[in-house]
């Protein structure tokens, strides 16, 4: 690793003004489970890092009824895996988190730290994009909050400059007959993923109308996205295998996968095919229980 | 059978305390006084000219001790193979060109690693790009890029340094080869002739990973006033590497001291020689300073040796009850850069198959050509996995075709014990009937076998044998057992424990021979300075070479404590026996005498001899040298491990995932004299078995290595381990210690075909090409629906 | 340009130090370089294979990837503080010695720390959520089944002791 100037804070306020100071020059160190690496292997050189771990004030976990959660970016991946709270109101995310990485990695990586890495790989995006989530944002300047799906602008790279932090993740409250499915494809079971995807939907009180779907790809684009024809098919109507493979089937074809060492283009979109059918189906039936 | 106090008995290893407390030193945590840090540059290109070096800036960079190029290292040479005909090739440095990406160019030393790798940066080097050949087969045409011009010998060829006087001479390989073998025996084209039915099907096998946990590293530390050389390293076996470090760096041999340390895993990957070794101990005599050179993860999977990939067609004829009459194999091996162990691989592939079938008319031939990527070494089998994924499959089809099982005709084609192998060796022991038996049993094969396609599941077998030790140099193990004051004993043994567990069963079968219980024997292992000669375990020769010394030796104390005994207690030497660090008369045991007394008396008495016992073995009494590689003749072994493995699988269809949900192995290691040490060696090689047969490959692009770490290259976890099953299909081996032989290379082999053919039980394709990933599998699923 | 040391306080299994070190010093280097503890083991550089998994205030985390001065203030238990002073084995020490959970050693400093941190936390596992708990731990010669079945009998103990 280069040598570079490390700078502890213990509140957002001054985090924003170091990192104003320092924009490119600095980088925000939170758990360090994607920076670190990088650091280690060269790929990143700063000259400052600017470490907002110790910022208690990031690190919540809150719900109401009318305004739905609230997460401070410094929330672990385990806190979310293990908070009774996203277990019951948002169960697809603390089964996401089950499966992210490993539980040292959980324990010491947060929520804000994993999207603003803006692996397309990564796992939480999709569930959250899923989940209709937002971001709040600061810098010295302003705040602002924006939609999860609008964070992420290419491989490794979201919209934040270069003075701000991403500081929450605000997620509506769930509504009646939900279901929430993240469902991910890899060769072995904690293996990388060569295909994920989240899908949502919500039932009309008849159980078998739906009234919104979401169905998130990731793993097939340069970042994570709504398959916005595929979502929208089901829209309005009556669920049945039949509609679900035609919408599995567009949703692979909204698909921009690259070839790798672990899968060809072709193989991510039948794969695409296939678990986009396994998660809303998924989501239907658990819409139906819920 | 015997019922003994210490062998058979799973007990806890002896080197347990020091790994679970934190307090095992492998090389990378060895500090020495004075130490500096090496890297090595290494190069970007598959194929190029080097014209010139620039070390200059390098050089001037704070902390920089010393930075070396080919031109300081010019002339040196070392491998796996140096005979006469095929001199030694590889070398610390690349000289005139470069023939692989990851070819060494350059090293540098400097006070901490971090300053080494910014030197690396502002070495400057002019590559002059030669076009590159990729595939053997390309290779081999007229026309193709030569990689390799005159071969030349720079120093006295090991064959000559180890008492063998033949003339040797430099060559030139033509078309790129690198080596051939062609054994045969029977008449080939009258066993086709006869044959029934016959088939001929082609397979291929990448390279894979040994995957070690600890990666390469070490630790020399050269004495300029004395003219010696420490040396702590990952190895296999000291007297290979400390052979080579003596003949490259002109050191006298015994002047070269191995020290013992823990190992962090081995697999066959760290047992020859290598650049970055040579150039720690280059470095460390120039700058008269300890140099410690740990490779990285990404260094271990692109630059060191890899499994060897093998281009096998078998041709195989049965008669209609599915006896073989013949079988041709053809391998093509693709050497890579340097020659490696491609031509003993090609041997092995045909010598470790001849003990599981009587196939009657053989011709097995192989070649080894030079292309443009890293070049290979053993894995866990060496050649054995890789002709067992092809001969094992093909048995299945064969079955298929005649409508047999494949079961049954695995144990109609198996040898039998007493048989007499084509090249000479016996089989003395014999287990892998019972062991096929065992496996086929424990995956219910008669109640599953073709009756599972309609929940995709399938269950498959395949079958191994891998030697017990054979010749190379020194030829021999040697042990030595001291008796102590207090009745205990030390054992000075040369081996090295990487986790197979030797320290644990040599001290086993010393602590048996001599009726003391497991921790009154003292162990010294691994020092090339405290222990006599050793060089078995990386040819699988633990057990029954290096625990055959060990058991002579401790034989050899025991006999002369009775004599002693015998002498005090006025009573025939088998009429006394030992327990407890005493000797007791059997009828009388309160006739007795402690260890100590028969010491001091001994010393009074007898000119001070203080009971020393010492043993030795070679690996096959009979022969003086090699057998021939290239002509398969010539006895290779005096005992064969043997295992069979069954698997059931179930497939998902539409992604082409494969699940397995168990395996069972049974393996015939003649004895097991630790059972909990084979259970895990068993349950070791079903999980790598399984990753070969559908994770692993170094995948190569250009001759660059595309996937060298642990997030594209998958190893399984824990979460993807099977159900596993292991059964004992032992079958003694009166030569081995205790009746044992070898454990720990054999079942891999056998585990890769059986996940195989379970998937074409399960689905009804056959994927050609391991490892069977889920798209490989998903397109050969597709390929069938298209046909219909 | 030089860049300053820092301070850092950190008490490495019950005893206090205090350390002027680099910034970019990894846990892991401060560990097995500063203060002698090589039992945590480097065996990637991605963040992959577990081999240097220590504890942090009763979270297993990997020590390679973590910043030493994240650590300040906090408490780490290496694999070294394990056992007794008097030489007792910590019990699951003790169960990977009785069921040969290991056999060249190199990930089993890490694999221990998990464990331990994951029994600290649940002490009554089932087999699925050792399996998932223990995924960050690479190991390549036990196949996994040994160790898997020492946490179990640990696990299970700690059940019979309520």
């Amino acid at each position: 690793m280069r040598d570079f100037e490390y700078l502890p804070t213990k509140t957002i306020q001054e985090a924003c003004s170091l990192i104003s100071q320092y924009k490119e020059e600095g980088k925000v160190l939170a758990g360090g489970q994607s920076l670190i690496t990088l650091l280690r292997q060269k790929l990143i050189s700063p000259s400052c890092l600017i470490d907002i771990k110790g910022v208690s004030e990031l690190d919540y976990i809150t719900f109401d009824e009318k305004k739905g959660l609230r997460m401070g970016a410094l929330t672990t991946h385990r806190a979310i895996e293990k908070s009774p709270l996203i277990q019951s109101k948002y169960p697809v995310l603390s089964d996401m988190e089950k499966s992210v990485a490993s539980v040292q990695t959980r324990n010491w990586g947060t929520i804000g730290g994993n999207l603003c890495s803006a692996d397309p790989i990564g796992d939480p995006a999709p569930s959250l994009i899923a989940l209709n989530a937002k971001l709040k944002i600061v810098s010295s300047r302003e705040e602002k909050t924006i939609p999860l799906e609008e964070f992420f602008t290419d491989y490794f790279t979201t919209l934040l400059e270069p003075d701000e932090i991403l500081t929450e993740i605000q997620l509506p409250p769930p509504v009646a007959h939900t279901g929430v499915v993240y469902m991910k494809f890899s060769t072995i079971e904690a293996g990388i993923k060569i295909v994920s995807t989240s899908t949502s939907m919500i039932l009309d009180s008849d159980k078998q109308t739906c009234k919104d779907a979401r169905i998130v790809m990731s793993a097939v684009a340069p970042v994570p996205f709504s398959a916005r024809k595929a979502g929208e098919l089901l829209i309005g109507k009556k669920i049945n295998d039949g509609l679900i493979a035609e919408a599995a089937q567009l949703a692979s074809e909204e698909t921009n996968p690259t070839s790798d060492v672990h899968a060809s283009a072709e193989f991510r979109r039948e794969i695409a095919k296939v678990l986009v059918r396994r998660a809303v189906k998924e989501a239907f039936e658990k819409a139906q229980r819920a | 059978m015997t019922d003994y106090s210490v062998v058979g008995k799973p007990l806890p290893r002896v080197d347990g305390i020091a790994k679970l407390t934190g307090q095992a030193k492998y090389t990378t945590d060895i500090v020495l006084p004075n130490m500096v840090y090496a890297k090595i540059l290494r190069s970007p290109h598959p194929h190029a000219k080097i014209i010139n070096i620039d070390i200059s800036k390098a050089e001037k960079l704070p902390g920089v001790e010393a930075v070396i190029t080919g031109k300081d290292t010019r002339g040196i040479r070392y491998g796996f193979v140096d005979t006469p005909t095929y001199p030694a090739e590889e070398r610390p440095l690349a000289e005139d060109k470069v023939r692989f990406v990851g070819e060494a160019v350059a090293a540098v030393a400097a006070a901490d690693p971090d300053i080494a790798e910014d030197a690396l940066d502002l070495i400057e080097v002019e590559y002059d790009p030669l076009p590159g050949v990729f595939d053997p087969e390309e290779a081999m045409k007229d026309g193709a890029p030569q990689i390799h011009g005159e071969i030349t010998r720079t120093t006295s060829c090991a064959w000559e340094d180890w008492g063998v006087a033949r003339k040797s001479h430099s060559y030139t390989p033509v078309n790129n080869v690198a080596g051939r073998v062609l054994i045969s025996y029977g008449d080939i084209e009258k066993g086709f002739a006869e044959a029934d039915h016959v088939r001929e099907d082609r397979f291929w096998s990448p390279a894979t990973s040994h995957m070690a946990m600890e990666p390469h590293t070490i630790v020399t530390s050269y004495d300029p006033f004395t003219g010696k050389l420490d040396v702590w390293l990952n190895h296999m076996a000291y007297e290979l590497k400390r052979y080579w470090l003596h003949k490259t760096l002109e050191i006298p041999i015994q002047k070269i001291r191995v020290y013992q340390t823990y190992i962090g895993g081995a697999f066959g990957g760290k047992a020859v020689i290598f650049d970055f070794e040579v150039l720690a101990g280059f470095l460390s005599r120039k700058l008269g300073r300890p140099v410690k050179l740990e490779l990285t993860r990404e260094e271990v999977f692109s630059s060191c040796r890899n499994s060897i990939r093998f281009d096998t067609t078998v041709k195989t004829g049965v008669k209609k009850d599915g006896t073989i009459v013949a079988q041709q194999v053809k391998v093509i091996v693709d050497a890579g850069a340097y020659k490696g162990s491609a031509a003993v691989a090609m041997f092995l592939s045909h010598q470790f198959s001849e003990p599981c079938y009587n196939r009657r008319n053989v011709r097995h031939e192989g070649v080894a050509v030079y292309t443009n990527k890293n070049f290979g070494f053993a894995k866990r089998g060496h050649g054995a996995p890789q002709n067992r994924f092809a001969v094992d499959s093909q048995i299945d089809m064969i079955c298929e075709d005649l409508g047999l099982d494949p079961v049954e005709v695995v144990l109609k084609n198996l040898r039998k014990k007493g048989e007499v192998l084509p090249n000479g060796d016996k089989l003395e022991s014999y287990g892998l009937p019972k062991c096929v038996q065992l496996v086929a049993d424990a995956i219910d094969w008669k109640q599953k076998r073709g009756k599972q396609r309609d929940k995709n599941r399938g269950v498959g077998i395949g079958i191994n044998g891998m030697f017990s030790g054979s010749g190379y140099w020194p030829f021999a193990c040697a042990a030595i057992v001291r008796l102590n004051h207090d009745g205990t004993v030390t054992l000075m043994e040369g081996d090295c424990e990487f986790g197979q567990g030797a320290d644990t069963t040599y001290s086993q079968i010393a602590a048996e021979e001599l009726g003391l219980p497991l921790e009154d024997v003292n162990l010294i292992s691994g020092d090339s300075e405290l222990c006599p000669m050793n060089y078995s375990n990386f040819l699988s020769g633990g057990m029954f070479v290096g625990g055959g010394a060990v058991w002579y030796a401790a034989h050899d104390l025991r006999q002369r404590i009775l004599k002693v005994g015998s002498e005090l207690l006025k009573v025939k030497m088998e009429d006394l026996d030992m327990k407890n660090r005493s000797v007791f008369m059997k009828a009388k045991p309160e006739k007795s005498l402690t260890f100590g007394e028969i010491l001091r008396y001994n010393v009074q008495k007898h000119l001070g001899d203080p009971l020393i016992g010492m043993g030795y073995k070679k690996a096959v009494p009979e022969i003086e040298f090699y057998p021939s590689l290239s002509k398969g003749t010539g006895r290779f072994t005096d005992a064969y491990g043997l295992a069979a493995a069954t698997a059931e699988v179930e497939v998902d269809r539409e992604t082409g995932r494969v699940k397995v949900l168990k395996i069972c192995i049974a393996d015939d290691c003649g004895y097991e004299i630790n059972p909990a040490s084979i259970y895990g060696q068993m349950v070791s090689q079903a999980v790598m078995g399984m990753g070969d047969a559908l994770l692993e490959e170094v995948i190569d692009e250009g001759g660059r290595v595309i996937n060298p770490n642990l997030v594209d290259y998958e190893i399984p976890r824990a979460f993807d381990v099977p159900e596993i099953v292991v059964l004992n299909g032992c079958d003694y081996e009166p030569k081995g210690p205790f009746g044992g032989k070898e454990a720990g290379e054999c079942a891999r082999a056998a585990v890769i075909p059986a996940i195989a053919n379970a998937i074409y039980d399960a689905v009804g394709v056959r994927v050609h090409r391991v490892p069977i990933t889920p798209e490989k599998l998903l397109n050969a699923l597709r390929a069938k629906e298209g046909r219909g | 340009m030089e860049i300053a040391k820092k301070i850092l306080k950190v008490k490495v299994n019950g005893r206090p130090y205090e350390l002027l070190i680099k910034p970019k010093t990894t846990l892991l280097q401060l560990l097995r370089s500063d203060l002698g503890l090589t039992g945590s083991k480097q065996a990637c550089m991605d963040n992959s294979c577990g081999a240097c998994t220590v504890i942090v205030d009763q979270m297993a985390v990997k020590a390679c990837s973590v910043l030493a001065l994240q650590v300040n203030g906090r408490e780490v238990a290496t694999v070294e503080g394990l056992a007794s002073r008097d030489g007792k084995l910590h019990p699951l020490q003790q169960a990977f010695l009785d069921h040969h959970a290991f056999q060249c050693g190199f990930c089993t400093p890490g694999k221990l720390m998990s464990a331990k941190a994951m029994l600290d936390e649940n002490p009554h596992p089932n087999e699925e959520e050792i399996r998932r708990d223990m995924e960050g731990n690479l190991c390549r010669c036990t196949g996994y089944t040994q160790y898997i079945d020492a946490i179990k009998v640990v696990a299970q103990k700690k059940e019979g002791a309520k």
